[in-house]
């Protein structure tokens, strides 16, 4: 893999204009990650996906290089339809579309960063390649008090004319005080055997409100990793949803930093998967602060031989009395050979605070289904109306209404 | 319409039912009253299809082997078991399952199914009939539900469905008089000459609201003693351990 990085290391940078100081501190990313190669089991937080041999398994030789250089058109039948939106459009790592029709031009602010500084505090290889391969990092700005009108799409697409690759994404967002932001991240693959990795950034001023949805639902074969890294200031509020359910492999780790009085996270996700697919959350929430609080909430429906990991840590520092903190997750295994995995972790060093976690899992309810088979449903209806009424509560925490119709619809929770 | 010839189950290798037999004509209304553990529920849950018991003999269902059908099939031919113990089901909505329920019987009969307007005026009409609170078939089906509204839930049901043999199993259970009076209601406005009942029960008092063609006497997996309605009165003088 060593000369396969260097070499593909050396086209990218080819590509690029970057300055010397910059090529530079790409590199010694690249030597960081050619240290360390990819996460295996033996690092704690990836004990129950073991990377490196997921990559071997699913795609084999991986290449890091691609060229941008030339432009893809856009499908625009994969836009979703029904909800006015703004978009960005990736195709195959690139960037094909940035459009903020809806909202007022000078409120937001789209600076094309080349800048390579590690802004994740993360020293995680996945990190270092990203830091290394990745072509352009974007940061968006929402000034100070402006809500945006309507969501953001970013559509992740990837086409067949991608093969084994790698593709690196990295984008910062800064919200101003009192500004708001609903993300839509929607994954559209039409490739295979691709490994994406993709770092966000978001940065919460005080009274600001972060709203992203990350939905993984169109079946694929490639394997994501997905970071955001999300820093909140006082009465900020962040939340996140996750649908984890098309890809191979996918694992969304988020890592929330609550260092301002009276913020919030809220970390709610379902896994709704099957075959062979093996999917993961891993959420930190730090309570830095007097008076944050955390709810966290994820439900999984695993069919097959599929396999779902739930890491949830709450951090609570010494200085972070009054945080509130709560995790919950429940599984149904729909057959002998699904698995579930979760590991709460509390890590308290305030004595005034109000933590909880739970966790269970098990199969459905066979009285109920005879119960709802007595009144005329078969047994496909009928396990579909309880695994519908089981995902229906972390649907519902989905706080704007629009996004949570969207959502109902993908699932097929019907009203 | 039922006919229960030498019927054997057994769960576990546990025996329940021993040569069970019974026959219920259209338009009649039979009352199985024994102890607890008699083999009252299994006899309902059998009939109605429920997995887990080991069984021999023969059920025939308007001629028709009734093991050969499965649990939704029986109720598309108008089998109905009105449980005990109705289960509460999160996060389904009680009109979305009641809407499922009865197009799903509905198309299975070849009759046409209804629109979201048709469903809802019909189901208001059963609700009021019934006095059940409309603001709970928009609540989750049977969550939070009291004991006696699940239960009348059960008889909505049963009335929605139309079923040709409804089968209640200690439907009056939990309930109060009022509501005792509200279900009987509800199962004499079903009663014709062509629907069928089969009434398990511990107690005679549902049978002063819902008069029984027949009484069964059910000890130990099968029937000790058949009679008339006054059987039941019998029965509630003398207690079941007096009664062979």
């Amino acid at each position: 893999m060593k000369e396969q990085l260097q070499k593909d290391f050396d086209n990218t940078i080819k590509n690029l204009t970057l300055s010397q100081k910059d090529i530079e501190i790409k590199k010694f990313y690249l030597d960081n990650f050619i240290n360390k190669g990819f996460p295996n089991r033996r690092e704690e937080d990836w004990r129950f996906s073991d990377l490196n041999q997921i990559i071997k398994k699913n795609i084999g030789e991986l290449s890091f290089y691609s060229d941008y250089t030339s432009t893809n058109k856009v499908d625009t039948s994969v836009f979703v339809d029904g909800l006015e939106h703004n978009k960005i459009v990736f195709i195959n790592g690139r960037i094909e579309k940035i459009d903020f029709d809806y909202e007022k031009k000078d409120q937001i602010e789209i600076i094309d960063q080349s800048e390579t500084i590690n802004k994740f505090n993360n020293n995680s290889p996945l990190c270092d390649l990203n830091s290394a391969f990745n072509n352009k990092s974007f940061k968006i700005v929402v000034k100070e008090g402006y809500q945006l009108i309507k969501p953001l799409i970013i559509y992740h697409t990837t086409n067949s004319k991608i093969w084994s690759k790698n593709i690196n994404l990295r984008l910062n967002f800064e919200l101003y005080e009192k500004s708001s932001l609903r993300l839509i991240d929607l994954f559209r693959d039409t490739s295979e055997k691709n490994f994406l990795n993709i770092f966000y950034n978001f940065d919460l001023k005080e009274n600001s409100i972060l709203k992203n949805y990350k939905v993984d639902k169109f079946e694929n074969k490639n394997i994501k990793y997905s970071f955001n890294n999300i820093e909140q200031d006082k009465n900020s509020i962040s939340e996140t949803f996750i649908l984890s359910s098309g890809s191979n492999f996918c694992k969304n780790e988020i890592n929330c930093n609550l260092n301002g009085e009276y913020s919030s996270a809220f970390v709610n996700g379902i896994f709704s998967i099957n075959n062979n697919k093996h999917h993961e959350i891993r959420t930190i929430i730090n309570h830095l602060t007097e008076n944050t609080k955390s709810y966290q909430l994820i439900k999984s429906v695993l069919e097959d031989s599929s396999k779902a990991v739930y890491q949830g840590k709450i951090f609570v520092n010494s200085k972070a009395q009054k945080t509130d903190g709560y995790q919950l997750s429940k599984a149904i295994l729909l057959n002998k050979d699904s698995e579930f995995n979760a590991k709460p972790e509390l890590e308290i060093y305030a004595d005034d605070v109000k933590c909880s976690h739970g966790s269970a899992s098990g199969s459905l309810n066979e009285d109920s289904i005879f119960y709802l088979m007595s009144r005329g449903l078969n047994y496909q209806q009928s396990i579909e109306l309880l695994i519908n009424g089981f995902l229906l509560d972390v649907v519902e925490k989905i706080t704007d209404p629009e996004v949570k119709n969207l959502i109902k619809n993908m699932i097929g929770i019907k009203e | 319409m039922l006919r229960i010839n030498k019927l054997n189950a057994k769960i576990d290798s546990k025996e329940i039912l021993r040569n069970f037999s019974l026959n219920i004509n259209p338009g009649e209304v039979h009352a199985i009253m024994g102890p607890n553990g008699s083999g009252k529920s299994t006899l309902s849950n059998i009939l109605s299809g429920k997995k887990g018991y080991e069984v021999s003999g023969e059920v025939l269902f308007e001629e028709k082997d009734l093991f050969e059908l499965e649990t939704e099939e029986r109720a598309h031919k108008g089998i109905f078991l009105a449980f005990q113990y109705p289960l509460e089901i999160p996060g389904v909505n009680t009109n979305i399952f009641l809407k499922t329920s009865l197009n799903a019987v509905r198309k299975a009969r070849g009759e046409k199914e209804l629109d979201a307007i048709e469903f809802l005026k019909l189901v208001k009409e059963k609700s009021k009939e019934l006095k059940f609170d409309e603001e709970k078939l928009n609540r989750q089906l049977n969550v939070g539900f009291s004991g006696g509204e699940k239960k009348k839930n059960e008889i909505l049901q049963m009335s929605l469905l139309a079923p040709k043999l409804s089968i209640l199993d200690e439907t009056d259970s939990g309930l109060d008089i009022d509501a005792l009076r509200i279900v009987a209601d509800g199962v004499n406005t079903l009663r014709d000459n062509k629907n069928s009942f089969l009434i398990i029960t511990h107690y005679q008092r549902l049978l002063d609201y819902i008069k029984p063609d027949f009484v069964h006497v059910l000890m130990d997996g099968k029937i000790i003693k058949s009679g008339g309605a006054e059987l039941a009165l019998e029965l509630e003088k003398k207690g079941y351990e007096n009664f062979n």
